[in-house]
């Protein structure tokens, strides 16, 4: 059999950047800084809520951050960074005006049709809320096109409250059903106290057809998951986001597998369902 | 089916009249050893090599290659990737890694498409050697249905006729591509394949198919029932005790593709370039991210990943056997792991 | 303001230090770059307000204790060059005999004349907070060191064994010759230069990690028949291992 060898396509690197600029750098809290970040000629980023983009700072290396903006908000997207690395680090010390390089939407984001025309439950802990906040903010947009929304967000202490502004806005609005919690409160707060579960009993009860979304720490994680699922939630409705090394981001270099799954390719959106069959995910 | 019957000096010849304008590349003897190298000329090739102690994977995906460079200006900076378009001959390849080769072909190519392996790639001419035995103990070929091959080389040739040192004299040689025909065809190389030597084919294939022995309990469709039952074995554990964690298997391995890519800066100055370089899953840091934390922190579980995806996850996922059973990770493990003896030991357990 | 740098030596060959000059065609940038300010090999100024200080050779003798002393008061960042002053080095061959023999032996009768210690690394007896082992220091890892440095990244050692670095060389493996090479437990960062020339790893860059070192134990007996005695001398060569029996 004679086959014919693939002629050269004119295809980009996998691995080169979009060029971006930053147009605003946001203290979040000591650790966490609010990236509002363009692409070229203000194109779109193109992006569904859950994805995330591989940022570059040429000379330090880059690092996977999950979008934190709707894309119905589309001429400019943000990144919530917390500094852990080197990376981010250095990405702290950039200001507006700044470039990095951008590469993505990458991943597997949230399935809107699946959320489409139905009561959302959002459960953030931490800098869990960053991932889901692009969610948070589309369904916001869409409003109409959504049942009843509840978000609770918990924290460990009040300093780490993310998205602050955001949260007096969301509690103000009456369409969504929204509580937040801090583990350890201090003298000035006037919240709840106590875990994210115990903000359950703030909710009404739950349609079964209800899709819920769970992105926090793997303490937490498990935890939420038993509220929800004692509440007859079916698990394909039940929805998380792994963390792992997503290094190339294009389901090539290995870093991010978690037995079978590339988080990289299938994620790092995933169903509980899904996410019971990965074994290494719990591990 | 043969397209051409060639003599020793004839093939060689071929790859000189190729190499006008390909740099080639194949086995070269070092003491008792071979090594795939850069060569000026065909007869410093051996093509009656044993087994190359690495894979041709490096002419493919290098252990260190230079992504992209970068230049910083103030507030902005740009990139310019870099491809290696050199055309190549890499002549002398076994079944096995022309297997191999294909699964890389399938990872850089498919979804995703890499155009820095591509580049590498689509500059290479492949010409196969077929094997008339196993070349080594201890190979797995067989059970990995990779000590054949009828696709994934320009030309193939198979060893029909040797003299009295052991050298083959006469080739029959097999196309496989358009550039595999023009090379033949423009070379004038060779005789049409006669009746005669179609028979001595198949009399070569009847042998062969007698020569290598079944080393396994289960074949590479067997591979994955296998391994589903034994995810919570204890012998990960216990054979990782053994482990270094050196990597050495995954980085002979014709079929692991693993890297990593960082950022190197001048020193002064506002250059840099982005490197990939070859990684590795029984690496301690493999799945580590910034914090730091460890996903695979245990030598047992990194142990289990490995063989996983040999034997089950690759193929699941492509199609394509993520292993040829060349057995070079048992030879390169100074431990003495074996996927082999790993295999049969599971075997035994379930 | 360019970083003010220092390099000093403790009881060693110096040959460390002496790598830095080796720099050839980089020295000219390393130069450019940063502000040598005490340098005992290369220049005869001596200043003690020191950004980042260097420092070869062991802690062998109670003089080598004070200066080490000295150096980490003058110094923000203490940076041990080295086998000598990252595990103690060929220094701590005496650490296994008895004093009075090996004092004997080197100093006669005028031992008493020259105290000395047992051999420590320099992180035995204050903080050090970046290590560039090897015998000698590798020069390519210095100066990646001093990038990361100026670029504010932070530096890492390699936490993988020598075999990687053979193996990304393509290198024929020792072991295939009936060769017990320590690579395999070894941290990496040389390059594999010994097993390149074919000569086998000797642990001068120190144990990669505690995993690598018991199967070393389980391994050499086991597999290849090493007696336990003599993987630990190998491994006492340059002071990777100092305990007396492997885990």
């Amino acid at each position: 059999m004679i086959a014919e060898r693939t002629k050269r396509a004119a295809r980009p690197s996998l691995y080169e950047p979009v060029v971006a600029r930053i147009r605003s750098v946001t203290k979040q809290t000591d650790s966490e800084m609010l990236f509002d970040i363009a692409l070229p000629e203000g194109r779109p980023l193109g992006h569904q809520p859950g994805q995330f983009v591989q940022v570059l700072v040429p000379g330090v290396g880059e690092c996977p951050i999950s979008i934190c903006t709707s894309p119905t908000r589309a001429d400019s997207f943000g990144l919530c960074v917390r500094r852990v690395g080197d990376v981010t680090a250095h990405l702290h010390g950039l200001g507006a005006g700044d470039t990095v390089g951008i590469r993505g939407p990458l991943g597997r984001g949230f399935n809107l049709a699946e959320f489409i025309g139905r009561d959302v439950l959002i459960v953030a802990g931490g800098l869990g809320l960053a991932p889901v906040r692009s969610l948070i903010q589309y369904i916001l947009d869409e409003r109409a096109n959504f049942g009843r929304f509840s978000l609770l967000y918990g924290a460990r202490n009040p300093s780490e409250l993310l998205f602050r502004a955001d949260l007096v806005r969301w509690r103000e609005r009456k369409d969504m059903n929204f509580h937040v919690t801090v583990d350890k409160p201090d003298d000035d707060w006037r919240g709840h106290s106590g875990v994210v579960t115990t903000l359950f009993r703030e909710l009404p009860a739950l349609d079964p057809s209800t899709r819920v979304v769970v992105v926090g720490p793997p303490v937490m994680f498990k935890f939420v998951v038993l509220e929800v699922l004692a509440r007859r939630i079916p698990q394909k409705q039940l929805y998380c986001s792994l963390e792992r090394r997503m290094k190339c981001g294009v389901g090539k270099c290995g870093h991010c597998q978690v037995n079978h799954v590339y988080v990289c390719m299938e994620g790092p959106v995933f169903t509980y369902g899904e996410l019971k069959a990965i074994r290494e995910a719990f591990e | 089916m043969l397209d051409r019957v060639v003599h020793r000096t004839d093939l060689s010849a071929l790859i000189d009249e190729l190499a006008r304008t390909r740099r080639i590349v194949g086995p070269v003897k070092h003491e008792d050893r071979f090594f795939y190298e850069a060569v000026d000329r065909a007869g410093r090739l051996d093509l009656d090599f044993t087994y190359c102690v690495y894979s041709p994977k490096a002419q493919l995906l290098p252990p260190k290659e230079t992504l992209l460079t970068f230049d910083r200006t103030t507030g902005n900076f740009t990139c310019h990737p870099l491809y290696d378009e050199r055309p190549t001959v890499l002549a002398g390849v076994h079944p096995c890694d022309l297997h191999a080769i294909k699964l890389l072909d399938h990872v850089f190519g498919a979804e995703h498409a890499d155009e820095q392996y591509l580049s590498r790639r689509r500059h290479m001419f492949l010409i196969g050697i077929d094997c008339p035995h196993p070349c080594t103990a201890g190979v797995f070929c067989r059970d990995m249905h990779a000590h054949v091959a009828d696709s994934g080389f320009d030309l193939m040739c198979y060893p029909l006729e040797r003299d009295q040192a052991g050298r083959t004299v006469r080739y029959g040689v097999q196309v496989g591509t358009t550039a595999g025909q023009e090379a033949i065809l423009y070379g004038r190389v060779g005789t049409p394949p006669t009746p005669e030597a179609e028979q001595h084919l198949a009399r070569y294939q009847a042998e062969k198919d007698r020569a290598f022995p079944k080393a396994i309990p289960v074949d590479s469709a067997g591979l994955p029932g296998l391994l589903a039952k034994s995810y919570d074995s204890l012998l990960w554990e216990a054979t990782a005790r053994r482990c270094y964690s050196c990597g050495s298997c995954n980085l002979v391995c014709p079929t692991c593709y693993c890297f990593d890519i960082h950022d190197d800066g001048a020193l002064g100055g506002n250059g840099g370039e982005r490197v990939r370089e070859w990684d590795g899953c029984q690496l301690r840091g493999f799945a580590e991210v910034a914090g730091p934390h460890n996903f695979r922190p245990k030598p047992g579980s990194r142990l289990r990943h490995r063989v996983f995806r040999k034997g089950k996850w690759i193929l699941e996922r492509t199609g394509l056997p993520g292993c040829v059973g060349c057995a070079r990770c048992d030879r390169a493990c100074t431990a003495r792991i074996s996927l082999v003896d790993m295999y049969k030991q599971l075997a035994e357990e379930v | 303001m360019k970083p003010r740098i220092a390099i000093f030596s403790l009881t060693g060959c110096e040959g460390c230090s002496l790598a830095i000059l080796e720099l050839e065609d980089q020295l000219l940038a390393v130069l450019d770059a940063v502000e040598i300010v005490n340098f005992r090999e290369g220049m005869t100024e001596r200043a003690w307000d020191i950004d980042i200080g260097f420092v070869d050779g062991a802690v062998s003798t109670p003089g080598d204790e004070a200066e080490i002393r000295h150096y980490r008061e003058s110094c923000k960042v203490l940076v041990a060059i080295g086998a000598c002053a990252c595990l103690g080095g060929i220094n701590t061959l005496k650490n296994h005999q008895l004093a009075a023999e090996y004092r004997g032996y080197v100093y006669g009768e005028r031992a008493a004349w020259f105290p000395t210690t047992a051999a420590r690394p320099i992180a035995a007896v204050v903080k050090v907070d970046y290590e560039l082992p090897g015998c000698p220091m590798v020069k390519e890892e210095f100066l990646r060191f001093v990038k990361h440095l100026l670029a504010g990244r932070q530096f890492r050692l390699p936490d993988y064994a020598v075999c990687v670095e053979c193996k990304k060389r393509g290198n024929p493996c020792l072991y295939d010759r009936g060769v017990v090479c320590l690579g395999p437990m070894t941290r990496a960062g040389c390059d594999a230069i010994c097993p390149t020339y074919g000569s086998k790893c000797e642990a001068c860059r120190g144990i990669v990690s505690p995993e690598a070192l018991a199967a070393a134990a389980l391994n050499l007996r086991d597999q290849y028949h090493v007696p336990q005695e003599e993987v630990l001398a190998g491994l006492r060569l340059y002071g990777a291992y100092q305990e007396e029996k492997l885990p």
